[in-house]
């Protein structure tokens, strides 16, 4: 699909674009720099399409029209329902490499809170604009990350402060970056202190749970006591990731310090481009398979975890006093073990310490695990006897008649519109082959 | 205005669970015939509430699950002979469902009955089902609004099966995707862990009946009105919901398990190696699980007494006055020295 390769070009583009930036910085006081940029590309635009265009108008305008051809009526309907249909199926019949992936997650939101923040070249201010992406990627990072918690630390006037402590809880972490007054942004950032004090607040962290953190870094300086190459060391050493949005210009220590952690660094050349690049950061990263010599053979980061599935309480539920705040509640949970009453999940019973999850929450990701295996595009109804006359999983009716088109074969498109399940031997149609493998995760016929 | 409003509605038609609701030693018995003749008059209630009003009716049958009628499928009309004491419409819709009904369940043959109730394939194909009429792409002749409010109505009288536990919650998530609501009507047997969770989370009501012969009572009055109504009448509550998972190991339906921290697996006691993602445990971690939980005793046998009084925890402070917990099978007792040494491992 288009975006991946957007974003390849974007990412093309970024090393020496940044430095472009740097040299304008040196060069005199910067000014809507985005906005420059684009006039500049504007200008560029017939010379050399392909390499020149990284913005996501521009280049999926190009895409869509050169890809599309009109049928001999004229019509561009059935080419574009043939175009979804075959990306469609493409991806359902890419090869599902085993990757192992960080589940369950911890990340520390760095946010630059210092005066650079408060530039326009970022519409409305580059502080506004990370605010409320910072609040549209933690939706959608719990979202994606149901076991994962976030903790905010802000950098302002050269100190580190701790705005959200760490939690699992989406509407603790957005209420405590919901006062903008409160995060007004002033003097200069530390990035040392920064990485330092969430470094602090991980180390305590189990080896299973992945160390992240995510800095949103607008200024071009930082103010730090000490050595921060110890402080990369540090990092390094403990195994946690720093990745880095730069609003401005790429500085060298921001990319060695992703570099070194296995983080990922990139400059936003725009607003849409801001949001993208601190979008791909929400998948859970693939996780490094470093050997240790600690534990040979068996991977360090696994282990066995025993965790309570909770009873939930009605609102109607006689009124108790809950363990984490001692409020006098009706709803809530209880501990399977101690029968404490907590007020919310995944968290860590404060009586015994069971770690309390709620099972949905790991279900969610089972369909990872247990994916339904891809259905066979039936191409020809020779040797079926009794052939089946509507789809097995929504029942509509099958056509009777192959499309003659002769090229679909080779994009595993059914030429009768039926998939074949290889484990139940059920014909489904092309709309329910496509559902039952991007959201059912469960094929009608075996159940598998 | 109101939107049309689609209703799948999944049977569980399990003979011997029928034939258990039948008998004259339950207190309310309720017979397959009593079902199917409430439930076609509130079938003919949904229909008549709005003219485009649509229907689906899912069959789960030990080891299969069929479509037994639809609005959409065309249907042979002259089959049916007329009656002038009934509104035609509602005449086919009862023929049609009543006849297949009676089809399905003379083709189990006997070697199938004790089969699992296929629940998970009837709630698929009723997934596919709504995938495929509230798709806008498919109903080119409709704008957006015109499409219908989907819900899933499952009348269940089995059992729950943990095999089916990874089947039923991707069901779930996919229904909330889809936004449909799914209500469940549970009869006669013990509460469903997986089916209160599928209401919860797509925001239906979970009712167990205790009077099966006052069935049409409740069908009318709390399944009848779509979600979009729900919100003003008070339809009733769910209770308690119950969040246990079934173990990948034995199907146990477990409260606490081990969970392997690379694929989330869930077990019901400590393992080497992780089934699913072949992952090595630690061996100390194992070891540690092992002496923290003894021997997971099988239901039933007395829990083994430990030195720790029970007593020692301040569990009075949290436990609500009028909900009582709910028993562990191992019992409480027994997990209390477990609770101390756990704290300092999962911290």
């Amino acid at each position: 699909m288009p975006p991946r390769r957007i974003n390849d070009s974007y990412m093309d583009v970024d090393s020496d674009e940044s430095d472009v930036s740097i040299l304008d910085d040196d060069a005199g006081p910067r000014k809507s720099k985005g906005k420059g940029k684009a006039i500049d590309r504007g200008r560029d635009k017939g010379k050399s399409k392909v390499k020149e265009q990284p913005y996501a108008w521009e280049a999926s305008y190009v895409r869509s029209w050169d890809t599309v051809q009109e049928d001999e009526r004229g019509s561009l309907q059935g080419a574009v329902q043939d175009l979804i249909a075959r990306g469609r199926r493409k991806r359902l019949l890419a090869p599902a490499a085993a990757i192992r992936r960080t589940i369950i997650r911890h990340l520390i939101i760095l946010l630059d809170l210092s005066s650079s923040m408060m530039d326009r070249d970022m519409r409305p201010t580059r502080f506004d604009l990370t605010l409320q992406y910072t609040r549209e990627f933690i939706t959608e990072w719990f979202d994606q990350n149901p076991l994962g918690q976030i903790g905010i630390v802000g950098m302002r006037s050269g100190i580190g402060e701790r705005i959200g402590e760490m939690s699992g809880n989406p509407q603790e972490v957005l209420k405590s970056i919901s006062e903008r007054h409160k995060l007004e942004p002033n003097g200069e950032p530390s990035l040392q202190n920064a990485i330092e004090m969430a470094r602090s607040s991980m180390s305590h962290l189990p080896t299973h749970s992945s160390r992240e953190i995510i800095a949103i870094f607008g200024s071009l300086t930082t103010c730090d006591p000490g050595n921060i190459h110890d402080t990369l060391d540090e990092c390094v050493k403990d195994r946690i990731r720093i990745s880095m949005v730069a609003l401005a210009a790429e500085m060298k220590i921001c990319r060695e310090i992703c570099d070194k952690t296995g983080g990922q660094f990139s400059v936003a050349l725009n607003e849409g481009h801001f949001k993208d690049i601190l979008f791909e950061l929400i998948p859970p990263p693939a996780q490094r398979a470093v050997p240790r010599a600690s534990g040979p053979g068996i991977n360090p980061a696994a282990d066995l975890m025993v965790m309570g599935f909770p009873t939930r309480l009605p609102v109607t539920s006689p009124p108790a006093l809950c363990v984490c705040h001692s409020e006098l509640k009706s709803e809530g949970f209880l501990c399977p073990r101690c029968s404490a009453k907590i007020c919310d999940v995944p968290t860590d019973c404060d009586i015994c310490g069971l770690m309390i999850v709620s099972s949905p929450h790991l279900a969610r990701s089972y369909h990872h695990l247990f994916p339904v295996k891809p259905y066979q595009p039936v191409m020809t109804m020779e040797g079926v006897a009794y052939p089946a006359s509507a789809c097995h999983g929504c029942a509509v009716p099958f056509r009777e008649i192959a499309t003659p088109a002769g090229s679909l074969a080779t994009d595993g498109m059914s030429p009768l519109g039926r998939y074949r399940c290889p484990e139940c031997s059920n014909d489904f149609c092309g709309d329910c082959d496509v559902f039952v493998h991007d959201v059912v995760h469960c094929c009608p016929g075996c159940g598998k | 205005m109101d939107k049309a409003s689609h209703l799948s509605v999944i049977l569980d038609l399990s003979p011997t669970q029928w034939q258990l609701s039948a008998q004259s030693n339950v207190s309310h018995p309720l017979t397959l015939s009593t079902f199917v003749s409430h439930l076609l008059a509130f079938l003919n209630a949904h229909m008549a509430c709005k003219d485009d009003n649509s229907l689906a009716v899912f069959g789960a049958l030990p080891g299969k699950s069929v479509m037994l009628y639809s609005t959409t499928t065309p249907m042979d009309e002259k089959a049916v002979a007329a009656d002038a004491n009934t509104y035609r419409p509602f005449k086919i819709l009862d023929t049609t469902i009543t006849q297949t009904i009676l089809d399905q369940i003379e083709s189990i043959s006997d070697n199938d009955v004790e089969a699992p109730i296929d629940i998970v394939g009837a709630l698929t194909k009723s997934l596919c089902y709504i995938n495929r009429v509230t798709n806008p792409a498919n109903s080119r002749s409709e704008d957006a609004t015109l499409l219908p409010d989907p819900r899933i109505l499952i009348v269940s009288v089995s059992p729950d099966q943990s095999s089916s536990y990874i089947s039923v919650m991707n069901s779930i998530f996919s229904a909330q995707k889809l936004k449909v609501t799914i209500d469940v009507c549970k009869l006669h047997v013990a509460d469903s862990v997986f089916l209160q969770q599928a209401a919860h989370l797509t925001g239906g009501s979970y009712i167990s009946i205790e009077r099966p012969d006052a069935l049409l009572q409740f069908l009318m009055m709390s399944f009848l009105p779509p979600p979009s109504i729900r919100q003003l009448i008070s339809v009733p509550t769910q209770d308690k919901i119950d969040f246990r998972a079934a173990c990948f190991c034995h199907k146990n339906i477990v409260d606490i398990g081990f969970v392997c921290s690379v694929c989330l697996s869930i077990f019901c006691q400590p393992v080497p190696v992780c089934s699913t993602c072949q992952t090595k445990f630690p061996m100390k971690t194992l070891l540690r699980l092992k002496a923290a939980h003894p021997h997971t005793p099988p239901p039933g046998t007395p829990p083994l007494r430990s030195g720790t009084p029970a007593n020692s925890l301040p569990r009075s402070t949290s436990i609500a006055p009028g909900g009582t917990p709910r028993q562990v099978s191992n019992g409480n007792p027994n997990m209390l020295p477990v609770a101390r040494s756990n704290t300092s491992a999962t911290r």
